[in-house]
């Protein structure tokens, strides 16, 4: 219907205005979401007198940036120490999660069980109970298992958050796997569970990705189990060291918490970023089911 | 240009400190406590000392504590180990602890005293702290409401943060004021400099801050904030109406409406930045003027606190106290370390850069360490006598606790400032605060 | 034998009238009896763990919201709903519920229309769009206590990075003067510069769902609608939201749920105040219930609304369950 040619600069200029347009409306995203970071960024090498000046321009150095937040973080607090914590409590409660949000996940998607509605229903539910109530008794489970100030303990404790989240997730996923492929492989003789481990799973495995992202998100956000559960520095993970001892009385360590935060957030952004896509495809196949 | 003063100026000190004060058995630690044993007699041998505190905003005192207590445990067999949080979030850990039964032996309540929550499962301290008495003189009066519960000892108070008046001499002599003496010397600087661009501040918002200026004012008009049992309110007073209508006028004549938004940490910030003419403030915000802006701290100067209209003179302090639970693992090691510590109580105030106040009176015997010769801190060393501490001059029972982690004293002062009429912020005040004393009474 | 239980739909029926006839012995042998033992077994893991960590807790949770318990009273008194009744004798108590309400919804709405804006932005193709993509999700891959902790400088009083820049752009007065806003003072701008905090960290994922909706359906059908002479907007109405329907209600809903609980970004940057001004329920049961020692009131405040969100969400996953069959 559109006429076979045109002439080239009307099509130019009209890709470039397009262009323009759609920058011009990212802007103000780009500086919401972008500009916190950067600012992180620079508190974290400013000195602190530099921090309490009103005459200065905030943006950038009045006085020269320094390392000193840094080798405070890493020298006179356990930082180290809490960023592997942070990494080892995100792998187990991602490997709980993925023991049972997967098969339940898949249950509920595929089995046709009776009450299974209601119990899906029910493990969403459990997010209605809040934190600030449940640590309570939970700290007498955590006591009970000898768990008291070990990081293991929230290994406990968090899939409590995420299994319910992910069961649903990962419904989603198994919902959109074709029951033909499932067939095809009972035929050849696998049995159900067979069939789950050697052709569902590897097709889903966007989904399981996508679970293991969540899993390591929502770990990380937690700070009140980690204060109820761990006190001992060395046990600590990141959001909870951070805040706790780089926050003393009324005095805040600006520049150290800073950069303690970048050092956590900008690797996790990336590593989001690199799965971004296969979640997306995952999210994709769930939404269109 | 800041000096790292604000952790430990020996990194090989802190570092094996955190270290090896933190984690518990270390090597060297029981070769020694081997050697000991074939001399020293004994204390708990091969036992463990689990202690609770927060994290204090001198990062050195912290290091010097922690280094302290391992070595008196290893004089005496003991793996000592000390754990600090933001105080603030300590009533969370010590319910995970209570309700688990099991966590640290020795713990701290700082700031928020919750003797009155837990002494019946806290062990009786009277001899501890009759034994102590007898050998500093007496323990400040004020003292017993954080650590006592129907007159028996719950609690072994450790030290108390001071929160007094910080002011810049400068500002003031260019308008002709002298050093504050009254509130009403203060409200008139306020207003004077806020006109030069010098306001001052106090927070009215939800901060701890707010409580305990609010009620230093509170105190040094007259107020009482219950019956001396601690078990009905008394705000409901001509002395608390009085304080209101002047922190209202106060606010309208010498401060901006950022207050409204300030934390704990925005008065120090107000102060450094060089805008604040005076702050009324823990000591800390000294410390954090001295290293961030040595311009502006030349001209700061310490006033222990100022009178109200009738001459009285209350300051309100931070209290540290020493609990040991019931179920605690090691409870004799937990009460010779008290002793201990507050023997060596000189050291530990040195350590704090004088920012531990003592609460017995013995110690303030000048000079006093970090106070006695610096000539702006030598006014606070007769700090005890004007010291209050919130639910005066009742005892920081569980409602008085609850009125303050609630701020209905801070709202009430927010919301007469903003305009509203004072007798129905009276009426809905002591509404609230009757209403936490019947449910406790209850209870 | 039949290559047994297969996922699809097998008529209950046929394994009664088996059972039936065969007698119970041989339902266990049936592809359906089969079926559910292994399904509840996949099932077990989950619903065990979080039975009993969640669970029992909760249980215990109602019981501390009737009891007059503290902190340091391990056996409290039943006290019915004494503690339901002694907190809606309080106005900080409508405050804070009031406070909730409008924070949670205003919230997600501003999370979906800036959401939705952004996705539509992002589903345009051009040059850089894997980049900006990458760094829009960054608000939410920063652990919350920490990010909040960078906004609360942001906002602050005296050194706000915002009013530094306003002001020199001429949009607000100087400091000092009663243009400056106080970002967590005034009474409603608090709130809404809480919320704004809220917002800020969930609108990326909300647009990266929905970005990934809208590339997922085939382009064929949205050319075909193009074609019958559909609108963008009914395009995306018609064709696209329903698609991605289930997705979206779960993540809003999961979503809001979070929301009505955290108590993170309020606590850190206001603690509730001023006066009130940004009083949750979270905030406040936190306070009275762990920092005051009254658990039984504290639980009472948060789960005051448990009665209204559990038939409201029941009502949500029983319509979307519907909807998917």
């Amino acid at each position: 219907m559109a006429p076979a040619h045109r002439p080239p600069r009307s099509a130019r200029a009209k890709a470039l205005r397009r262009h323009l347009l759609i920058y011009l409306g990212l802007v103000p995203f780009l500086v919401i979401t972008v500009f916190p970071v950067f600012w992180m960024a620079i508190t974290a090498v400013k000195q602190e007198a530099d921090l309490y000046r009103m005459d200065a321009v905030p943006f950038w150095f009045h006085q020269a940036p320094t390392w000193k937040n840094f080798d405070i973080l890493f020298n006179r607090t356990f930082y180290r120490a809490w960023i592997v914590n942070t990494g080892a409590i995100s792998f187990w409660v991602s490997v709980i999660t993925l023991l049972t949000a997967v098969p339940a996940g898949y249950a509920l998607a595929r089995l046709r069980l009776p009450f299974a509605e209601n119990l899906g229903i029910g493990i969403f539910m459990t997010y209605l109970v809040p934190a600030i109530i449940l640590f309570i008794p939970l700290a007498r489970v955590v006591a009970e298992l000898d768990l008291q100030d070990s990081w293991w303990s929230l290994v406990v404790i968090y899939p409590t958050f995420t299994i319910p989240f992910c069961t649903w997730l990962l419904m989603g996923f198994f919902k959109t796997v074709p029951f033909e492929i499932e067939e095809a492989a009972m035929v050849d003789g696998c049995g159900q569970l067979g069939a789950l481990l050697r052709v569902v799973l590897p097709v889903s495995w966007p989904g399981l990705i996508t679970a293991v992202i969540f899993s390591f998100t929502l770990s990380m956000q937690d700070f009140l189990y980690s204060l109820a559960f761990v006190s001992i520095s060395e046990q600590k993970p990141v959001p909870l060291g951070v805040a706790t001892e780089l926050i003393r009385g009324d005095v805040y360590f600006w520049g150290s918490l800073m950069a303690g935060a970048l050092l956590v957030g900008v690797p996790v952004a990336i590593i989001y970023n690199l799965f971004l896509d296969k979640f997306i495809s995952g999210i994709t196949g769930a939404a269109i089911k | 240009m800041s000096d790292s003063g604000h952790f430990d100026p020996d990194p090989a000190v802190s570092r094996r400190a955190l270290v090896v004060g933190a984690a518990a058995g270390l090597a060297g630690g029981t070769l020694s406590t081997m050697l000991e044993a074939r001399r020293a007699p004994a204390q708990p041998r091969g036992t463990n000392l689990r202690i609770l505190t927060w994290s204090h905003f001198v990062p050195a005192y912290d290091a010097w504590l922690d280094d302290f207590a391992r070595k008196w445990g290893e004089k005496n067999g003991v793996r000592v180990r000390i754990d600090h949080i933001p105080h603030l979030e300590l009533p969370a850990r010590w319910a995970a602890e209570f309700a688990a039964g099991a966590g640290h032996d020795l713990i701290q309540f700082a700031g928020q005293i919750f003797t009155g929550q837990y002494y019946r499962h806290l062990l009786d301290l009277s001899d501890v702290a009759t034994g102590l008495e007898k050998k500093y003189e007496k323990w400040m009066e004020n003292a017993k409401t954080a650590a006592q519960v129907k007159g028996v000892w719950y609690g072994i108070p450790d030290y108390f943060i001071t929160i007094p008046v910080l002011w810049r001499k400068d500002l003031f002599d260019s308008v002709s004021v002298p050093e504050p003496k009254t509130w009403e010397d203060l409200r008139k600087a306020a207003r004077l400099l806020k006109a030069k661009g010098h306001p001052t501040g106090m927070q009215f918002s939800h901060c701890n801050d707010a409580n305990h200026n609010w009620r230093a004012l509170m105190y040094s008009f007259g107020v009482k904030e219950t019956d001396p049992a601690g078990e009905t309110t008394a705000l409901d007073s001509k002395e608390m109406r009085e304080s209101l209508k002047f922190a209202k006028a106060m606010f309208d004549e010498g401060m901006t409406p950022e207050v409204f938004s300030w934390d704990d940490a925005s008065d120090n910030r107000f102060l450094a930045s060089g805008v604040g003419c005076w702050i009324h403030d823990a000591i800390s915000a000294f410390l954090t003027t001295k290293d961030t802006n040595p311009a502006v701290f030349q001209h700061t100067y310490v006033v222990p606190e100022v009178a109200g209209p009738g001459g009285l003179k209350w300051n309100v302090g931070e209290p540290n106290v020493w609990a040991i639970w019931k179920f605690g693992r090691n409870p004799q090691a937990a009460k010779d370390f008290i002793v201990y510590l507050t023997d060596n109580q000189k050291e530990a105030m040195q350590a704090s850069r004088g920012y531990n106040m003592p609460f017995l009176r013995k110690h303030y015997t000048k000079p006093m360490p970090g106070l006695g010769n610096d000539p702006k801190l030598a006014v606070l060393q007769e700090q005890d006598r004007i010291t209050a501490f919130f639910g005066y001059p009742g005892p920081m029972s569980p409602p008085a606790q609850e009125v303050l982690t609630t701020f209905v004293v801070p709202d009430m002062f927010t919301r007469v400032a903003r305009g509203a009429d004072l007798e129905a912020t009276m009426k809905w005040g002591l509404g609230e605060i009757r209403r936490i004393y019947s449910k406790h009474k209850a209870g | 034998m039949t290559g047994s239980a297969r996922g699809a739909p097998s008529p209950g029926a046929v394994g009664v009238a088996v059972a039936g006839r065969a007698g119970a012995r041989s339902w266990w042998r049936t592809p359906t009896a089969r079926r559910y033992v292994f399904g509840y077994s996949l099932l077990a893991p989950a619903v065990l763990y979080v039975g009993l960590l969640v669970g029992v807790p909760f249980v215990f949770s109602l019981y501390l919201a009737v009891s007059d318990a503290a902190v340091g009273e391990p056996v409290a008194r039943f006290v019915g709903l004494e503690n339901f009744a002694s907190i809606l004798e309080s106005t900080t108590f409508y405050v804070a519920l009031r406070n909730t309400l409008v924070f949670t919804v205003g919230a997600g709405i501003l999370k979906g229309l800036l959401g939705t804006t952004l996705a539509f932005l992002l589903v345009q193709p051009f040059r850089g769009r894997r980049v900006v993509r990458a760094l829009v999700v960054i608000p939410f891959t920063l652990p919350i206590a920490i990010s909040v902790l960078g906004w609360k400088w942001m906002f602050d009083s005296q050194f706000s990075v915002l009013n530094w820049a306003l002001s020199r752009v001429g949009l607000i007065g100087a400091y000092g003067s009663a243009d400056w806003p106080v970002w967590l003072g005034q009474p409603h701008l608090a709130l809404l510069s809480v919320m704004f905090v809220n917002v800020w960290r969930g609108f990326p994922f909300g647009a990266i769902v929905l970005l990934a909706g809208m590339t997922s359906v085939a382009p064929e059908i949205l050319e075909a609608a193009k074609v019958d002479g559909a609108s963008f907007l009914q395009r995306f109405r018609k064709i696209i939201v329903p698609m991605i329907a289930p997705i979206l209600f779960i993540g809003t809903a999961f979503d809001t749920v979070f929301t009505l609980s955290d108590l993170s970004i309020v606590y850190l940057l206001t603690n509730g105040g001023p006066d009130g001004a940004t009083e949750i329920l979270p905030t406040l049961a936190y306070n009275t219930g762990i920092r005051a020692g009254a658990l039984g009131r504290g639980a009472a405040i948060s789960l005051f609304l448990f009665p209204l969100l559990l038939p409201a969400m029941v009502l949500l996953l029983r319509t979307l369950r519907r909807r998917q069959y």
